[in-house]
């Protein structure tokens, strides 16, 4: 993952590029339309999900966010060209709010739709798939390590969920080692999870961003 | 935000996790709405984190299952007696467990009881010690002040050795009053004979004349003014020539009248008096 500080030479910045979006659109150029949806599509989608939400509706809302978003800049576009990232994410939000009020008064008045709408919490079969085989590269990648320490390092952060100080307190270690430990663990996931999807055929799986 | 600060403050796992704070999520949520690099990431630190909590999971249930099928095969090996048995005791546990946890309170009931009645004994010694402290205490003032009496003692010792020490040396110029018995019941005014106290005490002699009858012994009494005894003396006798000499300390004096009341004893009768004799004590010169 890069670490560099700002936009990689030739790419403007977000600001930039936002404003110069909001204009085109305000001026009508279908272009820029196209371009706004391409640039902000897939990151709505994960925010979408990350606000909870429903996958059935998540792709609703993104459209509705969009047509909400155009419609607004076309008429009179944004008091701040630049923060059009900060809008999308308003629109959004207030999308997943609304849904939720409505689906907290379906409970209460026994709406026959919003049991059909209701979703098994159960992972489909081919997602346990995925999940188990995501779950055999964590055991490989624990596996491979030399030191019982780092074993520690990576069960008490991924799944106890504790920060990198009480870790590195309990068991001695300094920052270095943890970010180091962490870094080389997350780059052999990667490697190992990019060769287990090299292997699958193409799907359609919602755990993917 | 950039992505340097997203690396050093691992902006990226604490958000999967639902550790970062709203007032760090939101700008990094306007960010990564439009950054591929970081959605790859959360993408991967998503992986991650269901990759190892599955694997721990299924490392629990495993383990579960391990037991169980430990016990059902250590049962299987037992004879049917024995399996009858064993889930008969776990039967018995179950049933007895309530009572077990009854009973367990009343035994702490009654450790504590057995505590609380501990710290009273031991609050009953230190009420004796203080108390036996409190007697020591009053033994050590009553063996201070025998201390003090015995050293009072000492010096009154030491003090009558000197003056016996200082009686039995020969004495030059020893007062001797001769006295003759008032011959009135009331005598009026002051009586004739006087004796001047000695600077240094020592002893003066009082030779009395003691008129016939005479009796075996005598009995004498001496008076200040005020009529306070000052001496008495028993089992007197007169000298060959029927006087009575009575040598007193000049201590006993003080400056004044005195009176010597001389009775004679016969046994089995009553005192008789024998006179009563007067002076006058003048203060040393």
């Amino acid at each position: 993952m890069s670490s560099k500080a700002g936009p990689a030479p030739g790419e403007a910045h977000e600001p930039d590029i936002a404003a110069d979006l909001v204009r085109r659109i305000a001026a009508g150029d279908p272009a820029a339309e196209a371009a706004l949806i391409e640039r902000y599509s897939r990151g709505l989608l994960y925010l979408l999900r990350r606000l909870g939400a429903p996958p059935e509706l998540a792709e609703d809302f993104h459209q509705e966010t969009f047509r909400i978003a155009l419609e607004r800049l076309r008429r009179r576009g944004l008091d701040e060209p630049a923060s059009l990232a900060a809008f999308l994410h308003g629109t959004a939000r207030n999308l997943v709010s609304a849904e939720r009020r409505k689906t907290a008064r379906r409970r209460t008045e026994a709406d026959p739709e919003g049991l059909e709408l209701a979703v098994d919490g159960a992972p489909r079969p081919l997602d346990t798939v995925l999940l188990d085989e995501e779950a055999n590269i964590a055991r490989r990648l624990i596996g491979e390590l030399a030191s019982d320490r780092d074993r520690q390092v990576l069960l008490r952060f991924y799944v106890a969920g504790e920060d990198r100080a009480s870790i590195c307190a309990d068991l001695g270690l300094d920052s270095l080692h943890f970010s180091r430990v962490l870094f080389r663990a997350r780059q052999r996931f990667q490697e190992l999870h990019r060769r287990f999807e090299r292997r699958q055929p193409a799907r359609t799986a919602a755990w993917t961003v | 935000m950039d992505h340097a600060y997203v690396e050093e403050h691992e902006i990226v796992d604490r958000y999967v996790m639902g550790t970062l704070p709203a007032a760090e999520s939101e700008p990094f949520e306007h960010h990564y709405l439009s950054c591929p690099e970081c959605l790859d990431r959360l993408a991967l630190a998503e992986a991650e984190q269901r990759a190892f909590k599955r694997l721990a999971r299924q490392e629990a249930e495993k383990l579960a299952a391990a037991r169980q099928l430990a016990l059902v095969a250590w049962l299987a090996r037992l004879g049917r007696s024995r399996q009858a048995a064993v889930l008969a005791m776990a039967l018995l546990v179950a049933v007895l467990l309530p009572w077990g946890l009854a009973v367990r309170r009343i035994g702490q009931g009654e450790r504590e009881l057995a505590r609380a009645g501990a710290a009273l004994e031991q609050e009953r010694q230190q009420e004796r010690q203080r108390a036996a402290a409190g007697s020591r205490k009053a033994a050590e003032a009553a063996l201070e002040a025998s201390r003090r009496e015995l050293a009072a003692e000492r010096q009154a010792r030491a003090a009558a050795a000197a003056e016996l020490a200082r009686a039995r040396e020969p004495q030059s110029n020893v007062p001797i009053l001769f006295l003759n018995a008032e011959r009135d019941a009331a005598p009026a005014g002051a009586p004739t004979v006087r004796l001047r106290l000695p600077r240094a005490p020592g002893w003066i002699v009082l030779a009395l004349e003691i008129d016939p009858p005479h009796q075996p012994s005598y009995r004498a009494t001496l008076r200040d003014a005020a009529g306070r005894q000052l001496w008495r003396g028993a089992g007197l006798r007169l000298d060959e020539r029927d006087s009575l000499s009575l040598t007193l300390p000049s201590t006993l004096l003080k400056p004044g009248d005195h009176t010597l009341a001389v009775e004679g004893l016969a046994p089995g009768a009553k005192p008789v008096a024998a006179g009563r004799f007067a002076f006058r004590v003048l203060p040393p010169a």
